[in-house]
């Protein structure tokens, strides 16, 4: 078991970074299908069947629900953002989003390595919430990394669009409603299952006796990702916040989940618990 | 080898290239009339707007004197449409495989690059496969050609980009909206360009409405494109509703101006909007691209994408030219190459012919006790010991096809040495004398055994 864990870690270590080198390629390319385009893909799917072995392999090994502890659900996070990617591809014409999207995955599924083992729930707080709350938020960063990845094609579309520079030659960004509806529709998603995570860590929050100084910027952190990610979402549907202004609003609010997230990995190498 | 002979717009203005035209369903008639010369064995006719050009191989294959075979070809499309005759190019050999590999690649189109003449010749290839007319030359040669083209257009950017003003328009719109179906686009005004976008929009799927300032020529344009007119007194609500604004007004002022376009904005909630201007003087205000959401190309800047993409190609060209260069030289190499089989196949009838006389008449002697699985597997050891002893003679002469070193023995001191060793007559053709003739009871195959090709060997060179 332990074998087939680390073969599956290190194949899908492999796969993602091809995939990734294959993807950026594919953007840099000049004209015409080719196999790298064929390929990427199916190497990012490939990665993330590796990926999901390795995470159910390792998590059996260790007695530890996939979701219970931080080191599985960051390698979870980004399984998911890959899924999603793979499911909304071919629909939404995202495929350049790959060159965002296997890079995440890669450093998500390497960076998980290096993070505590597990989390263990503090006093009093109930460990079915936990758990919901937990799966709740791995949820929630899967999709909200495909949101920001969008986002930030966006930004990189408009911007050549605009400046009129290299434009006409085939471009193998997505188009700009394409992005612009993936970031809304993935939001849209994700933002009950962001809801339930900050509110159910205002509640853990609540419960512990001594919080410190780091939980309380986790907290707010929090909820400055709620809130700038509500209000993407009420501005669009109130006054047509569209476009380069949603793709900030959105960027901005992955940038404050990724701080919450951070805190939890450096909390968490430094040993203390929920 | 092959030669093209044909016009193209280098050679021959429009007036002389209508004469040349050939319906596609007299095509294989005229193929096959052509074939029926005594020079020409081969043959197949690319025809575009631009280019009606015979690629065609002699009977001989690729031993074919092509000089007769260009002129046999020249004279059946004169004879086919007279007066041409001047305008007329015939490329021989090796240069008219890197014409034919060139064409096919689309360097010598009028617009460089464009992907329609690579369809054209694998159509023409396979009219000519229809009709009966394509040999062993030309099956080897084409599908090299359409080989090449495809690497030029794989590994370089020759064909990357839109070339004329509409296209590009059209290409811009997709990057903004994707795929055009459902989206609305507005046509203000008229003008031969503004009605080439608004065609394109509409057949990638987009609505059309024509506002005009006379009503009666906005029905008209309308019908033209597929879409509906609108007065003009619309003007400001079909803003709102269309995502593609295409403007082409004589007006001397702005038509649409940055607080018209603030307003459709807010009504249109955010959503994307592409402004194609093509009129001069300016019918777009520019200021409207500092609104978010709001893309405005004019003519210059749709020029410019143009101007750089033809610039891209032609940067390109240069090493699509060397992708041909290089793939013309395989050819040319492997064309060497068959030079040597027909010494080859004169070989091996000579030594199969001289083994199977032998078992032949062994098997009528003092083997005929031997059953019929027997006999088989004496056949199949023959075969074998022929394949053996001409293994190493093959390579060496294919070697000597290529090898143009002049310290090695070249391949007609080669060819000329295993003629003269065997009594091969000038013309390729074994000499019957009292020691090689075979029996004709072996020509019967009454043994049972089929040891060698029973087919009349040609092996006359150039």
């Amino acid at each position: 078991m332990v074998d087939v864990a680390t073969i599956a870690f290190y194949l899908g270590v492999i796969t993602y970074s091809v995939a990734a080198t294959l993807f950026f390629l594919e953007l840099a390319r000049k004209d015409g299908d080719t196999l790298r385009a064929q390929w990427a893909p199916r190497l990012l799917a490939i990665g993330g069947a590796l990926h999901a072995i390795h995470v159910l392999t390792a998590s059996l090994l260790t007695h530890v629900c996939p979701i219970d502890s931080l080191h599985f659900a960051l390698s979870f996070s980004a399984l998911i953002a890959v899924g999603a990617y793979l499911l909304l591809r071919e629909r939404l014409r995202l495929s350049a989003l790959g060159a965002f999207i296997a890079p995440i995955a890669l450093t998500f599924l390497v960076g998980a390595q290096f993070v505590g083992q597990s989390s263990e729930a503090a006093q009093g707080v109930s460990r079915t919430l936990l758990m919901f709350h937990i799966a709740a938020n791995v949820l929630g960063i899967g999709l909200f990394l495909i949101a920001g990845a969008a986002g930030s094609v966006y930004l990189l579309q408009e911007h050549r669009l605009r400046t009129k520079k290299r434009v006409g030659m085939g471009s193998r960004l997505p188009p700009l409603d394409a992005l612009d509806t993936t970031t809304h529709r993935l939001l849209l998603a994700g933002f009950p299952l962001l809801t339930f995570g900050v509110v159910t860590g205002a509640v853990f929050s609540h419960q512990l006796t001594n919080p410190g100084g780091a939980e309380s910027l986790r907290s707010l952190l929090g909820y400055a990702t709620w809130i700038l990610l509500a209000a993407v979402l009420v501005l669009r549907k109130t006054a047509g916040f569209r476009g380069r202004k949603a793709a900030y609003g959105t960027i901005a609010g992955v940038v404050c989940m990724l701080l919450v997230l951070l805190l939890y990995v450096v909390r968490s190498s430094g040993g203390s618990s929920l | 080898m092959i030669v093209v002979v044909g016009l193209s717009h280098r050679t021959a203005p429009i007036a002389v290239r209508e004469k040349l035209v050939l319906e596609s369903a007299d095509l294989p008639d005229f193929l096959r009339a052509l074939v029926q010369r005594p020079e020409v064995g081969e043959a197949l006719l690319v025809s575009t707007c631009n280019r009606v050009e015979l690629v065609a191989a002699g009977r001989a294959g690729f031993d074919s004197d092509l000089t007769r075979v260009a002129n046999a070809c020249v004279e059946a499309l004169a004879v086919h449409s007279p007066g041409i005759a001047p305008h007329l190019y015939a490329h021989v050999g090796g240069a008219a495989v890197r014409h034919l590999f060139r064409v096919a690649a689309s360097l010598d189109s009028m617009v460089l690059g464009e992907p329609q003449i690579l369809g054209q010749v694998k159509e023409a290839y396979e009219i000519a496969r229809k009709a009966g007319t394509v040999g062993p030359v030309l099956h080897r040669t084409l599908p090299r050609a359409i080989r090449a083209a495809k690497r030029v257009r794989t590994d370089t950017a020759i064909g990357s980009g839109q070339v004329s003003v509409p296209s590009v328009a059209v290409d811009l719109a997709r990057e903004i909206f994707g795929d055009l179906t459902g989206h609305a686009a507005l046509l203000v005004g008229s003008g031969e360009m503004a009605e080439a976008v608004a065609r394109l929009l509409k057949v990638g799927g987009a609505s059309i409405v024509v506002v005009g300032r006379t009503l009666s020529r906005a029905e008209e344009l309308a019908n033209a494109v597929g879409g509906s007119a609108r007065p003009w007194s619309a003007l400001q609500q079909s803003l709102v509703e269309a995502d593609v604004v295409v403007t082409s007004t004589s007006a001397p002022h702005f038509v649409v101006d940055y607080e018209m376009v603030s307003a459709v904005r807010r009504a249109r909630r955010g959503k994307n909007q592409f402004f194609i201007d093509l009129a001069v003087p300016r019918d777009v205000e520019p200021r409207i691209e500092t609104l978010d959401g709001e893309f405005l190309y004019n003519i210059d800047d749709l020029s410019k994408v143009v101007s750089d993409t033809l610039s891209t190609r032609t940067r390109e060209a240069a090493s699509a030219e060397a992708i041909i260069g290089r793939e013309a030289e395989g050819y040319d190499r492997w064309a060497d190459a068959e030079q040597a089989t027909p010494t080859i196949v004169q070989l091996r009838t000579r030594l199969s012919a001289a083994l199977e006389e032998e078992l032949s008449r062994s098997l009528r002697g003092r083997l005929k006790h031997l059953p019929e699985s027997d006999r088989a597997a004496l056949s199949k050891m023959v075969e074998s010991a022929v394949n053996r002893l001409l293994h190493q003679p093959t390579i060496r002469l294919r070697q000597a096809a290529l090898d143009r070193n002049a310290e090695s023995l070249s391949l007609e001191q080669l060819t000329s040495a295993i003629s003269e060793l065997f009594g091969f007559d000038a013309d390729g053709e074994v000499v019957s004398t009292p020691e090689n003739a075979l029996p004709d009871d072996v020509e019967a195959s009454n043994s049972g055994l089929s040891l060698a090709p029973k087919a009349k060997v040609v092996a006359s060179r150039n």
